[in-house]
């Protein structure tokens, strides 16, 4: 116990010397760069394709079921991936973020367009509008709100995914931590810390301006473009890439290997669920108490502050601070998914709750009910629907991390995957890796049979019941 | 209005004599395994009439609209809009001959997010292309505003061509969505229970305005309604939808022609 305490008391004081600051800021200059040129990229390229699915435009579906692989391979594999094919630096950090956020938003835009409601979307076809025209007078500003909350949230996690990225020489900030840590040097691992936090509150500040200058966005596109030119990769060895890959196949694992094989699995589901369902369960409580709709101000204040400092610091950062004190294996890797999902969901749960309609919540507060009845009878049950889609998507995100979290040793199938890497049995890696993306993809399906009934079952009382769809009738 | 579209062109493709709209023992239904929701429904409207659907909720009178609306596709027996079978028509008829028909639901059907002159000017997107279109929600021209304008003017709402849509009233909510229709300047005007969610007399303003502004410019109007009176004061003809089928009705007083 003591030496717990001595070991986090060793995390303090920050080193905050302004000279080490300063040694810091073109770390914190290259990960901004790379993020915002990544995102940018991303976005140009998950919109049109999410509009397009909408669309009912051919093919466009099936692209973006080729692109889950990306999201099917955890982005900590994604980047050693791109480091051997691009080299060490911001490039590979820059193609490995745009592939994963390319694949992850498409995916979540569609599936939000497709919660636009009917009747405004079926009227603007019924003026004979084409289908690009109703996407853009219909679905998209019927769903900016929800789209924007998305991609800001996606651009936070892609500012956390860079630190991971950075991990494995992909470099900026992620790089500098890493280094810290592994030279037992945890003061000035806070400070990078504290300074990533308040980078993201202030990201969180512009996000929530930008909410209401939409065009405001569009101006800041050439210049994610030239972040993304000044990042892109230097060198590409195909040769030496395809040698790589040619070592690696054909996947294979030895016998005991291969027994061992069900126990990894399910150590890495059940770090998931369980860092997930817990975090779902404090976060339902805490998403109340951020509410700017159910709360008093200095409450929402709190726990937004609480929120934010939880889920700024990604998962693998809690990793590698619980696994130094706590030890390692599973039970870690689930409090390092709890601690910084509770964060996200408490966040995703607020702005659900502050984002459903008005009226309902009047009606209720005009008969002397009080702000916390409204919550429970009016907002709660209007939100529940886009609260279990969170759910799932996260839990989805999170299976992904468990994989990444064994990396630094939380057990379960990421931590055989490190190891058969370390040791450079690349036909070993493969197999894990494609393990990996079965599993991954599985429940990807799982989750969204799961979410397609959600949204038939909530549609239902709102539609005209089994009548065609408009976009089945343009 | 800066100008209305090829109105009399339009007429003249469908002849002369002929009906506007014509169905023929039409049969709907909500899918291939359910009971039609209208079996062999069989009705004639023509040009600049105007005609009330009265019935029990949950008759059909939706369903006949959206189906005349080429929304919904017909089961059995023949639909013809303009001299048109919507059935056999490609996309781009089927969105050439959707320009001509203007849809007035009672949910307003508006969309909050965008301003007032945007959800005025959707009425529009039928005859723009796309690039037309992206370029309005960027940046509008005099002309188009001028255009919006005199829509909303006509529906006695000129000064909220720039207010936010999510901050209107029931009735004027009602008037956007009338002023879209009318940017279509449609051959055929369908509203569907268009002041069932109004108060009585924002519901009879809301019907004066309709009715008068589709003889003004020449449009066959049908409109669903719940309330007989209104009908009758309002309307040429009264069909009653009922049981799944469709019955003229005759009218009690000779009125409307007039008004």
């Amino acid at each position: 116990m003591s030496e717990t305490l001595t070991l986090l008391a060793s995390f303090f004081p920050p080193d905050l010397k302004p000279s080490y600051l300063a040694a810091l800021v073109p770390a914190f200059l290259e990960t901004l760069g790379l993020v915002f040129g990544a995102m940018t990229l991303a976005t140009l390229f998950s919109l049109p394709l999410a509009l397009a699915v909408s669309m009912r435009i051919r093919g466009a579906g099936l692209l973006i079921h080729g692109l889950s692989v990306f999201r099917a391979v955890p982005d900590l594999t994604l980047a050693i991936l791109c480091v051997i094919a691009f080299g060490l630096g911001p490039g590979a950090g820059l193609v490995a973020l745009v592939l994963y956020y390319t694949a992850a938003m498409s995916k979540v835009f569609a599936d939000l367009l497709e919660t636009a409601p009917r009747g405004p979307v079926e009227a603007l076809a019924a003026t004979g509008a084409s289908r690009l025209q109703v996407a853009l007078y219909g679905l998209l500003p019927l769903t900016r709100a929800d789209l924007f909350n998305y991609g800001a949230f996606a651009f936070e996690c892609a500012l956390r995914s860079s630190v991971i990225v950075g991990a494995v020489g992909g470099g900026g900030i992620g790089t500098e931590l890493v280094g810290s840590l592994a030279g037992f040097d945890f003061q000035r691992a806070t400070t990078q810390i504290l300074m990533l936090v308040l980078l993201i509150a202030a990201l969180d500040r512009l996000a929530d301006w930008a909410r209401n200058h939409p065009r405001a966005l569009v101006g800041l596109i050439p210049f994610g473009l030239m972040a993304a030119w000044w990042c892109r990769p230097e060198f590409f060895a195909l040769g030496h890439a395809f040698h790589v890959l040619g070592d690696m196949l054909p996947p294979s694992l030895p016998t005991d290997a291969l027994q061992d094989l069900p126990r990894l699995v399910l150590e890495t589901l059940w770090m998931a669920v369980a860092g997930t369902l817990g975090a779902a369960i404090i976060g339902l409580i805490a998403g109340l108490g951020a509410s700017r709709r159910v709360s008093p101000a200095w409450l929402v204040f709190l726990t937004r502050r609480i929120l934010e400092l939880l889920r700024t610091i990604p998962e693998v950062v809690w990793g590698l601070v619980i696994v130094a004190v706590a030890g390692i294996g599973p039970v870690a890797g689930a409090w390092a998914l709890g601690l910084h999902t509770f964060g996200t969901f408490g966040r995703l749960f607020a702005d659900t709750l502050d984002h459903v309609p008005e009226a309902p919540g009047r009606a209720i507060a005009s008969t002397g009910a009080s702000r916390l009845m409204v919550g429970l009878y009016a907002v709660l049950p209007q939100s529940l629907k886009p609260v279990a889609t969170h759910f799932l998507f996260r839990l989805e995100w999170n299976l992904r991390m468990a994989t990444v979290l064994g990396l630094i040793g939380a057990g379960g199938i990421g931590q055989a995957l490190y190891e058969a890497q370390q040791l450079f049995f690349y036909r070993q890696v493969m197999a894990y890796i494609l393990v990996t993306a079965v599993l991954i993809l599985a429940f990807d399906r799982l989750s969204r049979s799961l979410r397609a009934r959600l949204n038939r079952t909530g549609g239902a009382a709102v539609s005209t019941g089994c009548l065609p769809s408009p976009a089945a009738a343009l | 209005m800066t100008h209305t579209p090829d109105m009399s062109e339009r007429d003249g493709a469908a002849g002369a004599d002929a009906p506007l709209l014509c169905l023929e023992d039409v049969s709907v239904a909500p899918s291939d395994a359910a009971d039609p929701v209208l079996s062999r429904v069989s009705l004639e409207v023509r040009a600049g009439e105007c005609i009330a659907l009265v019935g029990a909720s949950g008759a059909g009178k939706t369903t006949l609209l959206r189906t005349i609306g080429t929304l919904l596709p017909v089961r059995a027996g023949r639909l013809t809009v303009a001299g048109q079978e919507p059935s056999a028509l490609s996309e781009a008829d089927l969105r050439a001959l959707r320009t001509r028909i203007g849809l007035i639901t009672q949910s307003h059907d508006l969309v909050d997010s965008l301003r007032v002159d945007k959800n005025v000017m959707a009425g529009a997107l039928g005859r723009w292309t796309n690039v037309h279109a992206l370029r309005f929600l960027l940046w509008s021209k005099d002309e188009e505003l001028a255009e919006a304008r005199a829509a909303l003017e006509a529906v006695g709402i000129a000064d909220k061509l720039m207010n936010r849509t999510s901050a209107l009233s029931g009735g004027e909510r009602q008037r956007v969505s009338i002023a879209r229709a009318l940017i279509q300047a449609p051959a055929l005007l369908l509203a569907d229970e268009p002041v069932a969610s109004l108060d009585p007399e924002t519901a009879e303003d809301v019907l004066a305005l309709l009715t008068s502004l589709a003889r003004a410019r020449g449009m066959a109007l049908i409109t669903s309604l719940h309330q007989p009176e209104l009908a009758e004061r309002f309307c040429d003809r009264i069909v009653e939808v009922a049981g799944g089928t469709v019955t003229e009705r005759p009218r009690l007083v000779t009125a409307g022609q007039s008004a």
